[in-house]
């Protein structure tokens, strides 16, 4: 067996072929599936903020009836469930890697950790000094725009273009519906910023298919 | 003709190089993890891991996580180095001879 394999390639081309394939095998099984990070985060901003702005609606009546606990209920079980996806994900990749990423890695989840506890303080703080329509804008829009700096971050971190420029575009459709307003802000978040990440994720996966 | 390098122009260890040049810089892989990726049995990558550890292509660190021991491979800066020189040795052996003539 190892005699067998000890031998060289056959030719010139058989030895670039083997490195390309290798190569790929191995950055595959090195990184995630793009679809795992984002594809979940996306399908729940979708449906969660979705179904905010069809139950808050800009105007005074929801533009559908349904429980007032179910928008909230949905966003957050879908979050929590894309939050696993991802960790599971991450820990199958990176698990068994040690060195300088892993250690990006863990300062970058910290980034996340503590960025989101600043948040909960703070927005949990104001809550009850504002009205409820205001109440929801200021707890959305700081989780999205936190969302949209730390892939910028992230971006930067790993001078990773896509991934900076998807924050740039997630704080874009932030900024865009926290101007326009309650309701509006969870339309524009739904399709432009899911949206954004399930075609950042599919995006991913293609060249990664290709590159095999 | 250039000459190849002897150790990495075998497809077992050209196999492991390459797998290991996927890695970034500075990061490690645990030896089953490597293992998995390359669909070796664990005696063949040793053996192959000691012949690219002698040419001082690969580095080969035992610690420990908690309790259990681990074994840590990486490409040296020698092996990273020894790896490209080969993949351009074999580029140049497939491309024509004169067109690098051309500007």
């Amino acid at each position: 067996m190892i005699a067998d394999e000890d031998l060289p390639p056959e030719n010139a081309a058989a030895a670039l072929r083997l490195i390309d394939e290798q190569r790929a095998t191995a950055a595959r099984q090195f990184e995630p599936d793009p679809r795992t990070y984002y594809w979940p985060w996306g399908l729940a901003w979708l449906l969660g903020f979705g179904l905010h702005f069809l139950y808050y609606s800009p105007g005074d009546t929801p533009l559908v009836e349904m429980p007032s606990w179910l928008p909230l209920t949905v966003l957050f079980v879908l979050l929590t469930v894309a939050g696993i996806v991802t960790a599971v994900a991450g820990a199958r990749a990176y698990g068994q890697v040690t060195g300088e990423s892993a250690r990006r890695g863990t300062w970058y989840g910290w980034a996340w950790g503590l960025g989101f506890l600043t948040l909960f303080v703070l927005a949990g703080r104001l809550s009850d000094s504002l009205p409820p329509d205001l109440v929801g804008l200021l707890w959305s829009a700081l989780a999205v725009g936190l969302t949209g700096i730390l892939h910028m971050a992230g971006g930067a971190i790993w001078l990773d273009h896509r991934l900076f420029l998807l924050g740039v575009w997630i704080t874009m459709v932030n900024l865009i519906g926290t101007i326009a307003g309650p309701g509006w802000h969870a339309l524009v978040v739904a399709v432009a910023g899911g949206g954004g990440m399930l075609l950042a994720g599919t995006l991913g996966w293609l060249r990664r298919r290709s590159r095999r | 003709m250039t000459e190849l390098d002897p150790v990495i122009h075998a497809q077992a260890r050209l196999r492991v190089v390459a797998s290991l040049s996927a890695l970034p810089d500075c990061d490690q892989v645990t030896f089953p993890r490597l293992q998995e990726v390359l669909g070796m049995t664990a005696g063949n990558l040793s053996v192959h891991l000691r012949r690219l550890e002698e040419a001082g292509y690969v580095a080969v660190t035992k610690t420990h996580r908690g309790r259990t021991p681990v074994t840590l491979i990486a490409l040296t800066r020698r092996g990273r180095l020894a790896f490209e020189e080969y993949t351009e040795a074999i580029r140049a052996l497939l491309a024509p001879a004169d067109s690098k003539e051309t500007p």
